[in-house]
């Protein structure tokens, strides 16, 4: 009994017992943390802040560089199981509406909306990453895509966006090179499950049969109702969830091709000048939609497995076991700009650089265009007309500039549907 | 050892009389080797386990005695001898051509309590412990249902348990009592044969409890039986671990325990014993347990009585083969009498081959049973 007790890395838990000692793992370094980081140089004072090129900490003022935390934890990265208590203190949200934070480096106290992870103060400038209470500990934000993309970067995306369609206002590739783009951590929930379903329906096959009436022999074809029934088990890894509702969900949709195998351990350093937001979205109404993706997907399989697609009186029963989720913060950058005083959205995903967002039309274009695809077969109908009473030729002219006109309509047409999808975007 | 001498000759009565209340006498069966101690009157007795011999006495210094303290418990007697009636004619129904001694009456007469012994131990324990434990959670999982006739989808919220395990160590001092260990090299099949004992229901050793009856010696030594206590006392102190550290549930418990102030004391277990004579007229034992009233024994069939009834048969196929003789001999006279005669000698054939059939009955039956005395549970 000579050695060390208890060795390190435990400590002393209660024990209901005389005469037992008890000595539980204890709590990891990071999970101990202050509520509010502050980023200020270690050798000049300065504000430091995450940079996006070398994914470390730099103070633009002396050039001091803190390197980067290594660990990837990619798809491997802890999940969580959906236990009674997680979810009770879920859907409790944080409580109160707003944080006050007193700057370490000027003494100001400012007020901070409660969904906001990281926070600038106005009066110094210095850089605040908010973390939450360790009571709250899981359902604070484990994991996290650092930045890729710098955002000067998407300026050129965004040029290279607005000049892809010819819809678009000239004007607007001088825009982008004026527009800021503003680094933003958003919430996502990822959902893991595995779904069992039995179904049965029933299933028609088409036959075709003959009989005799009326002196001739005719075909009938009838369709023949079974009942059929199987088995299905699928897996669903990673199904993503936006974790907030202060953003346009067709966009985000668009640009949520983010690469999960890129997870790393969440570092308030990661977060460092950014913005970051808490999620909104309760993880039981995110795990809800979730959900129904999952159920209407293993539908879809559960028919596809029918002998044929001719199905009626379909019903199945569904199990979901294994469900764990995470919660994570995912890099986007965000953008608006004005056009004719109209405020249109940008959104980039700041890991892959794909974009999507709003963009006017340039309806005087596109008016234009669909008069010049109309024009050709008005021309040629016209000189049709003219040159009927020589016979032949002008009903060839007639002919073909009827033929003209009607393919310049279905192509304007078609233009003019596109046309008015981007504006309604 | 022995510290004064009985009346009756070369009887010793052993040291055992202060603690245990009374004087007894360490005796022997020969045949099965089992050891008792008995009241000193016990010489006209038949051994309580085999039946096939009287005990004998032990004579100072032949036969180390282990140390044997009163015992500090005993399981007493629950089922009564009145209330045994349908068990035992349950054993003795059911057997081909019983022997004519087992009968209920019989067995019920002689029935004879005896005590089996088990080992207690007290120790003091200091040690260090590492272990898993797991505390029991809910999880919210759901169960969904579609129909296209009634609306599309339903589901529903469904909660399952689960254990979420931990690491904890600790140190542990404490005490140790009454963790029993067999102290019979039997008990093993004892308990596989008879069924465990509710050692809950044991009282503190009076000396009453046990007046009339054999109290069975162990045969294995303390030294022996701390192999089987240690993990015993081990199962006790992962529990109390568990309790301690508010778990619901511990697995792979390992620790380094020393042990100090071992202190060895019998438990007594209650076993009635009865026999019967089968037709050999070897005794055969049947054992009831004292708690549940679960009956054993060898239930021997009597190979005599099949022998007789396997004779009757055959004397009854010669008969009617010699008339069917007589009726084939007179056809001469009278044809017809010829087909009789050929029936009845198809009967005799058949009746002849049927004369086996007590004996294999006796034999097969004979067959299933355990092997007799004297030593049922080895």
């Amino acid at each position: 009994m000579t050695e060390s007790f208890p060795p390190p890395g435990y400590i002393s838990s209660q024990s209901v017992i005389d005469g037992i000692e008890v000595y539980l793992p204890a709590p990891l370094e990071k999970e101990i943390q202050e509520q509010v980081v502050d980023f200020s140089c270690p050798q000049c004072g300065a504000t430091t802040a995450f940079n996006v090129e070398d994914g470390g900490l730099t103070c633009s003022h002396c050039g001091y560089y803190e390197a980067p935390p290594k660990e990837v934890v990619g798809k491997g990265a802890q999940e969580f199981e959906f236990t009674v208590e997680t979810l009770e203190r879920s859907a409790h949200g944080w409580g109160g509406d707003r944080n006050e934070i007193a700057c370490q480096n000027c003494g100001a106290v400012t007020s901070v909306p409660i969904e906001s992870l990281t926070h600038t103060c106005a009066f110094c400038g210095s850089n605040k990453v908010i973390q939450r209470q360790a009571i709250r500990d899981i359902l604070r934000p484990r994991f996290l895509i650092p930045f890729k993309i710098e955002a000067m970067d998407c300026r050129e995306i965004a040029r290279g966006w607005l000049g892809k369609s010819w819809m678009v206002p000239s004007k607007l590739q001088n825009i982008a090179d004026h527009t800021n783009f503003t680094g933003v951590f958003l919430p996502f929930w990822t959902f893991d499950s595995k779904t069992e379903a039995d179904w049965k329906a029933e299933v028609g096959h088409t036959k075709t049969k003959r009989y005799y009436s009326n002196g001739k022999w005719k075909t009938q074809t009838v369709t023949e109702w079974r009942w059929e029934s199987g088995h299905v088990e699928e897996n669903y890894d990673d199904l993503l969830v936006e974790g907030t509702n202060r953003v346009s969900h067709l966009l985000l949709d668009s640009i949520k091709d983010f690469n999960l195998g890129a997870l790393v351990p969440f570092e308030p350093k990661f977060l460092a000048g950014l913005q970051a937001k808490a999620y909104e979205v309760p993880l039981e109404r995110g795990w809800e939609i979730s959900r129904q993706q999952m159920r209407e997907h293993t539908r879809q399989v559960c028919r596809a497995q029918a002998s044929t697609p001719k199905i009626r009186n379909f019903s199945m029963h569904m199990d979901y076991s294994d469900e764990s989720w995470r919660y994570i913060l995912l890099p986007v950058y965000l953008a608006t700009y004005n056009y004719a005083d109209k405020v249109y959205q940008v959104m980039v995903n700041a890991q892959t650089g794909a974009i999507a967002g709003q963009r006017p039309v340039d309806w005087t274009k596109v008016w234009l265009v669909f008069a010049a695809l109309l024009a050709p077969g008005v021309l040629l109908g016209l000189i049709g007309l003219i040159t009927i009473p020589f016979g032949g030729i002008g009903a060839a002219f007639g002919f073909l500039g009827f033929l003209l006109l009607v393919i310049g309509v279905v192509t304007g047409i078609v233009i003019l549907r596109k046309a008015f999808k981007f504006d309604d975007e | 050892m022995p510290d004064r001498e009985s009346d009756i000759d070369n009887l010793k009565i052993y040291s055992v009389a202060s603690s245990w209340g009374r004087e007894f006498v360490a005796a022997v069966c020969e045949d099965c080797d089992w050891n008792f101690l008995v009241m000193p009157d016990f010489q006209t007795m038949n051994c309580p386990y085999c039946y096939q011999s009287s005990l004998k006495s032990i004579p100072e210094g032949e036969m180390e005695l282990p140390n044997i303290q009163a015992p500090e418990l005993v399981v007493p007697f629950h089922v009564k001898p009145e209330s045994m009636g349908d068990g035992i004619k349950r054993f003795t129904t059911k057997i081909p051509f019983a022997p004519k001694d087992l009968t209920s009456q019989n067995l019920l007469s002689r029935l004879c309590r005896m005590y089996l012994p088990m080992w207690l131990v007290d120790t003091e324990v200091q040690a260090k412990w590492w272990a898993e434990v797991g505390f029991d959670y809910k999880v919210v999982s759901h169960q969904a249902h579609y129909d296209d006739r009634h609306g599309g989808w339903s589901s529903r919220e469904v909660e399952e348990e689960r254990i979420r395990w931990e690491s904890r160590l600790g140190r542990l001092e404490r005490n140790y009592h009454n963790i029993s260990t067999p102290a019979l090299e039997e008990d093993l099949v004892i308990k596989q044969e008879m069924g465990v004992y509710k050692l809950e229901k044991a009282v503190e050793y009076q000396v009453q409890e046990i007046e009339n009856s054999f109290v069975r010696l162990p045969n294995r030594d303390t030294k022996d039986a701390w192999v089987e206590a240690s993990p015993a006392i081990q199962a006790a102190a992962a529990e109390e671990c568990r309790q301690a550290a508010c778990a619901d549930h511990i697995r792979q418990f390992s620790w380094k325990p020393q042990y100090s102030n071992n202190n060895w004391t019998l438990m007594l277990l209650p076993l009635y014993t009865t026999y019967y004579l089968d037709a050999e007229k070897v005794a055969q034992p049947v054992f009831i347990h004292g708690q549940t009233g679960q009956i054993r024994g060898v239930r021997r069939a009597s190979m005599k009585h099949g022998q007789r009834m396997s004779f009757i048969i055959l004397v009854i196929a010669v008969f009617i083969f010699l008339m069917s003789i007589i009726l084939a001999v007179a056809s001469v006279a009278l044809p017809i009498l010829l087909v009789i005669g050929v029936l009845g000698f198809a009967i005799a054939l058949l009746t002849a081959a049927g004369a086996v059939l007590p004996i294999a009955l006796v034999w097969h039956f004979n067959r299933r049973q355990k092997s007799g005395p004297p030593r049922y549970f080895s």
